[in-house]
């Protein structure tokens, strides 16, 4: 039925132009902004003071990320490094942790399962609120200025506990019966059966966690005061956010003056830097995020 | 009890990491909800500081600044807003990838469509910065250009609602339309044949069978926000406008006036809006629960 011709001006044609322009121009809206940080960042800054923000590179040049990398340099590399470290660190743990939880409560012989499960359905649906949590991870826990304080808070997701269990869920449990019956332990079903049979579920939940770690600033800003702790998004948090006082006229401009303006060249490089790895990867890894979306949805 | 311990350790064991997390970070601070009816003092700690009954939740209420309802108002307003256009654009865009065909020109599109997703509130941030700066931003420019005067953006608080709606939907559109897109995979084909056959044109055919199918899908949605309706993203407004003073009282929504108050005001006070906040968020989650199970045929949304 699709295949059928549609006829100019029936009514079947509207929808369809409808359609192509609405899905062409909304693709344009969200790539517009990109190609314009990305323009910017190899734009002169005279050019860019002088005639604004623009789509296409103004007197082309790459000094700005020159000029980053060689004098802020060890800033921005020590702000990567934070970040990556605590990409692969914190994916590494939130996958152990989430897997473990999640194969355990798939196996229907655990007869506290449901029991497991609302412990950890009732966090989402009730918190303590951000100030006890607050007061207990840094007066408790004293995660104040700790790399821990990056990961551990967001090391485990419920959410991505009941993607996960989604997955494991589909797997028969004959297969498990069996394996128990010639005698293997849980641990080894675990690490031998279910999490080779899941393999696109641990890169699809294993990806969503290592997004979550690079975006990153919120545990940032509430426990990291130190500048050679600050991940990339932080780093660039800071930049934009002095800008902000500035422009808003907050800042006295005496005291504006003090304060050393980031160029508009080096905000939009900074930026670059920042999603520079998820544009790379991203025609590879967006499927698995697709997938994840689905079967999630699929669910509901 | 204990047999049943005995017989799957392995499997108990396996779960322990991810309760103690969740013990550590989200029901050891429960313990400190007691700060909301205290006048809390570091002296004194959580338990020895005096008790004063409900007086923080009052004064969030009808405190002279009227900062409280009015962070009520902002949360609401923008959750609202988002949700209403965060819920029709996406369903427009997945209906209308039905409608158009090229592998390559879909595939494009998606992918364009889904990036947003991928990137920090804070990079999101610096695009509304692009936009919006008042001596370089393109929107000044292309008003200069125009012959009209330029708008100090970020000096004037009456745009901001609109401009972090805005960041909203585009952010999350794409993720969105995935969802609902997954769901319309499901639609019987069958369906539009016959109407096809009966001479229905593709516009009667989204009104009358593509809507009333996704509606399920829509309102089951719909709910998992409206209990979060209480909840503001910190993420979102602190990424976009940082803790800009002159726009604060416009877009400053629960969960950010719980941050800036936290040191001025104090942790009692705080945590008596952040308990409100919760007790809301319980009481909206429950009831739209229920309602989901009554559209879903019995299965909520947990």
């Amino acid at each position: 039925m699709n295949r059928r011709k549609t006829k100019p001006f029936s009514a079947d044609f509207w929808v369809k132009a409808f359609a192509y322009f609405l899905i062409a121009f909304l693709a344009i809206a969200c790539l517009y902004p990109l190609i314009m940080v990305l323009s910017v960042s190899f734009s002169d800054n005279t050019a860019v003071t002088k005639y604004g923000y623009s789509a296409i590179p103004q007197d082309f040049s790459t000094d700005t990320y020159l000029y980053l990398f060689v004098h802020s340099g060890t800033r921005i590399l020590r702000s990567y490094a934070v970040t990556i470290c605590i990409t692969i660190i914190g994916t590494i743990l939130s996958m152990i942790i989430t897997s473990m939880i999640s194969f355990a409560l798939s196996i229907r012989a655990l007869k506290y399962r449901n029991q497991i499960a609302y412990i950890c359905n009732f966090t989402i649906i009730f918190s303590a609120g951000l100030i006890p949590w607050y007061y207990v991870c840094t007066n408790w826990y004293h995660l104040t200025d700790s790399y821990a304080g990056l990961i551990l808070p967001t090391v485990f997701s419920v959410w991505s506990m009941f993607l996960m269990r989604t997955y494991f869920d589909a797997v028969p449990q004959s297969l498990y019966e069996s394996a128990k019956i010639d005698g293997a332990s849980y641990m080894k079903i675990y690490v031998s059966i279910a999490i080779p049979l899941c393999k696109t579920a641990m890169l699809t939940v294993g990806l969503m966690y290592a997004l979550g770690y690079w975006n990153d600033w919120w545990n940032a800003l509430m426990f990291i005061n130190d500048r050679d702790k600050f991940p990339l998004q932080y780093f660039l948090y800071n930049i934009l956010s002095n800008v902000n006082a500035i422009s808003s006229g907050r800042v006295p401009s005496g005291a504006a003056a003090n304060i050393k303006l980031p160029s508009e060249t080096v905000k939009m490089a900074v930026t670059m830097i920042t999603i520079g790895p998820i544009i790379f990867l991203y025609p590879f890894i967006q499927k698995y995020f697709v997938d994840g979306i689905m079967t999630g949805a699929v669910k509901e | 009890m204990r047999k049943e311990f005995k017989k799957n350790r392995e499997l108990y064991l396996m779960c322990v990491p991810a309760l103690l997390v969740l013990l550590a970070f989200a029901y050891i601070p429960m313990a400190g909800i007691w700060m909301a009816f205290t006048k809390y003092n570091i002296k004194d700690g959580i338990f020895g500081s005096e008790f004063v009954g409900l007086q923080n939740f009052k004064y969030f209420f009808t405190s002279s600044t009227g900062m409280g309802p009015k962070v009520i108002k902002n949360t609401l307003v923008i959750n609202f807003w988002g949700l209403i256009f965060g819920t029709i654009l996406p369903i427009t865009i997945a209906i209308c990838f039905n409608e158009v065909r090229g592998k390559i020109f879909k595939k494009v599109t998606q992918s364009a469509m889904f990036f947003p997703y991928f990137l920090s509130w804070v990079v999101v941030g610096a695009i509304v910065y692009a936009f919006f700066s008042t001596d370089t931003g393109m929107v000044n420019r292309m008003l200069a250009n125009g012959g009209h005067d330029i708008v100090r953006w970020y000096a004037e608080k009456k745009y901001w609602k609109p401009i972090i709606i805005t960041a909203d939907v585009w952010k999350w559109a794409g993720y969105n339309s995935i969802i609902y897109m997954a769901a319309m995979t499901n639609f019987d084909a069958s369906l539009y044949d016959a109407a096809s056959v009966d001479g229905a044109n593709r516009f009667q055919q989204i009104l009358h069978i593509t809507l009333p199918l996704i509606k399920p899908t829509v309102v089951v949605l719909s709910l998992m926000s409206i209990g979060r309706i209480f909840f503001g993203d910190f993420g979102m407004i602190y990424g976009i406008v940082g803790n800009n003073s002159l726009l604060y009282e416009e877009v400053a929504v629960i969960d950010t006036y719980v941050y800036s108050a936290m040191r001025s005001l104090g942790f009692s006070y705080t945590t008596a809006i952040g308990l409100f906040q919760s007790v809301m968020g319980l009481i909206l989650v429950t009831l739209s629960n229920k309602l989901a199970k009554k559209v879903n045929e019995g299965e909520g949304l947990f």
